[in-house]
């Protein structure tokens, strides 16, 4: 009698768990394969309006903790509070900062307008994936919390073109096909969202890196020559490795700074030059073509030396870069 | 009898000194700090320069008035007299200190007016309307562009390339200025090495202007007009001359003219007097 019941009862159990994971199983397929066989009274109840009324970063980090949390590492996140910022700006005075340091909605191509709402947020979540009621990204893809849409500019340089005006162009004016965001926003196989059950629901994608990584300058990214001719040096530097204007900015100031010294026989310094290299002075280096700077040379000199140093638009520190030598010949 | 009339005299000609030694006089322009409530009707506070947008709804409807009576289509006459009127009436509420110049009575006698469709009925309602335009006008228009469509670069920082100090725009101005008479004065008393080592700083400082252009600017084409070619061949030809054995001073003034005339003056022409203003009203809110 008690075998008998143990039995039964192990069968209801294991009923259960066959049922639990099947229903698992069924979800998983449901959401990712056929979610529109969900009946949309189902999906309406599911929704949560306030996503769709521009609400705040933290709110979307309750289930994408993940990219918020990259988010907040980007400069993005700080583009209205950053202190550079502030300062550049008199205090958010200048008019025409607002677009792309508060955006209302990033259209490809497009400036967008300024905002009023969660200023402090900068360059946020809501700025470029919702417009129109839904969220927009690069992925069909089914959301029980909000409508989703698939826009595949969310892939290509146009889109952050919006903003980075003259960073997309000197890119266009390169021979590289691949996109801002195949550097920029590097991918790796994740999770969306972080909120469980639902995050295990749907199946791994590549998700893109949203702290926004520039990269460090190289010291192999920069072509050095020097040449000595007579009491002439001709210093050039060609950008190899960065497929737009090195340093790059649209209103921001990056800077690289070239220091030369021309040394005696007795190591004595006899003369030394500077070459500040920056978007705002039209002195970025381009890609790929070499920018020349000639100096006159002090009776006895036997070498050379160059520096190069980079300070990024938001930082008052420089860091060295590389240094090299260049010997007189003969 | 003749004492009281030299007292009258001597009282009119007093007080026609005082009126004529007074600070304001009917010439006279005074660019008044516009009222703090205007702030939030311009960015940051607001998406878009929302005031201008009213006046200029208003300048619209005004004239749409006008344009329409010449062509005697009476509904549009009346479309604009109605929307002048709502507009009107909503930035008199806009600006509380700027209440007082808005004449409502006014507006409504206009839309009567139009109403009327009596071309002489509209033409006198409309002028106590344009009298109050004007007066406000007269008296802010001048503040409003200074304070809300030039942006202020007092504060503005920029480094210095000479020695990368990063300095105040005003600071900066002293040592570009400090730099120039370094090459004019130097020049100028036949110290021609000083004024070759004067130039060289002299450029690099005026070259490190156009990275300030884009700190308000987003358009490249500032920087051309202000710190174009002309005026880097200028540095160049008076490098160049100042390396020789003999410069010769006609080159080397004739290039220093050149950066004065097509930098130097253009800039100060475009900025200088509204920045000059807000300084004052900087100054005077600091004590």
């Amino acid at each position: 009698m008690d075998i008998e019941f143990l039995f039964r009862k192990k069968n209801i159990f294991f009923l259960f768990i066959v049922a639990g994971i099947s229903a698992i199983m069924f979800s998983y397929f449901i959401l990712n394969e056929r979610s529109d066989w969900i009946p949309s009274q189902l999906i309406e109840l599911a929704r949560n309006p306030e996503l769709l009324k521009r609400p705040p970063a933290k709110t979307c980090s309750e289930c994408h903790e993940a990219i918020y949390s990259s988010w907040k590492k980007s400069r993005h996140s700080l583009a209205w509070i950053s202190e550079f910022y502030v300062e550049d700006s008199e205090n958010h005075s200048k008019e025409k900062c607002l677009p792309c340091h508060i955006p209302q909605s990033v259209d490809p191509g497009e400036k967008p307008e300024p905002r009023i709402e969660n200023r402090d947020d900068g360059v946020y979540c809501v700025s470029c994936h919702l417009k129109d009621g839904e969220m927009r990204g690069p992925y069909d893809l089914f959301s029980p919390s909000h409508p989703t849409r698939e826009v595949g500019e969310f892939r290509k340089s146009v889109f952050c073109g919006s903003c980075h005006e003259k960073t997309y162009k000197e890119w266009q004016a390169t021979d590289w096909d691949r996109s801002c965001q195949s550097c920029h926003m590097p991918r790796k196989m994740g999770r969306l969202t972080q909120k469980f059950p639902l995050s295990y629901l749907h199946r791994k994608r590549q998700v893109a890196d949203h702290s926004f990584p520039h990269g460090e300058i190289r010291p192999d990214d920069i072509l050095m020559d020097f040449k000595f001719i007579k009491n002439k040096a001709k210093l050039s530097l060609t950008n190899k490795n960065v497929f737009h204007d090195l340093p790059t900015a649209d209103n921001g100031d990056p800077r690289l700074y070239a220091y030369i010294s021309f040394f005696n026989s007795a190591g004595e310094e006899l003369s030394s030059e500077k070459e500040i290299i920056a978007p705002q002075k039209e002195t970025a280096l381009p890609w790929n073509k070499a920018v020349v700077y000639n100096y006159f040379l002090s009776k006895g000199t036997v070498k050379a030396q160059v520096r190069l140093s980079y300070k990024p638009a938001w930082s008052k520190e420089k860091t060295e870069l590389v240094v090299r030598e260049f010997q007189v010949k003969g | 009898m003749k004492t009281k009339s030299f007292s009258s005299i001597a009282c009119f000609i007093l007080i026609l000194a005082g009126l004529l030694a007074s600070p304001v006089s009917a010439k006279d322009v005074v660019i008044k700090e516009p009222p703090k409530s205007l702030d939030k009707l311009y960015p940051p506070a607001s998406k878009k320069p929302e005031w201008i947008g009213v006046m200029h709804k208003m300048s619209g409807h005004y004239g749409g008035v006008f344009m329409n009576m010449k062509q005697k289509d009476w509904a549009n006459v009346e479309k604009h007299g109605l929307g002048l009127a709502e507009t009107y009436e909503k930035a008199s509420k806009l600006v509380p200190e700027w209440e007082e110049y808005f004449d409502l009575k006014a507006a409504k006698d206009f839309v009567k007016a139009v109403k009327s469709r009596d071309p002489k009925a509209i033409g006198k309602a409309s002028k106590p309307i344009g009298k109050t335009c004007g007066k406000c006008h007269d008296d802010n228009l001048a503040a409003v562009w200074t304070k809300y469509h030039w942006p202020s670069v007092e504060h503005m920082k920029l480094e210095d390339p000479v020695d990368e100090k990063e300095m105040e725009y005003g600071d900066y101005m002293w040592l570009l200025s400090k730099s120039f008479k370094g090459v004019t004065v130097n020049f100028g008393d036949g110290k021609k090495d000083l004024a070759m080592k004067a130039v060289k700083s002299f450029k690099k400082r005026y070259m490190e202007l156009k990275s300030t252009c884009s700190k308000c600017h987003t358009n490249p084409a500032v920087k051309q007009f202000f710190v174009g070619e002309p005026v880097a061949e200028a540095f160049d030809a008076m490098v160049a001359e100042l390396a020789k054995d003999k410069p010769n001073p006609g080159t080397v003034w004739k290039n220093v003219g050149t950066v004065g005339k097509l930098g130097c003056k253009k800039c100060h022409l475009t900025h200088r007097s509204y920045a000059i203003y807000q300084e004052i009203w900087e100054e005077h809110a600091e004590k």
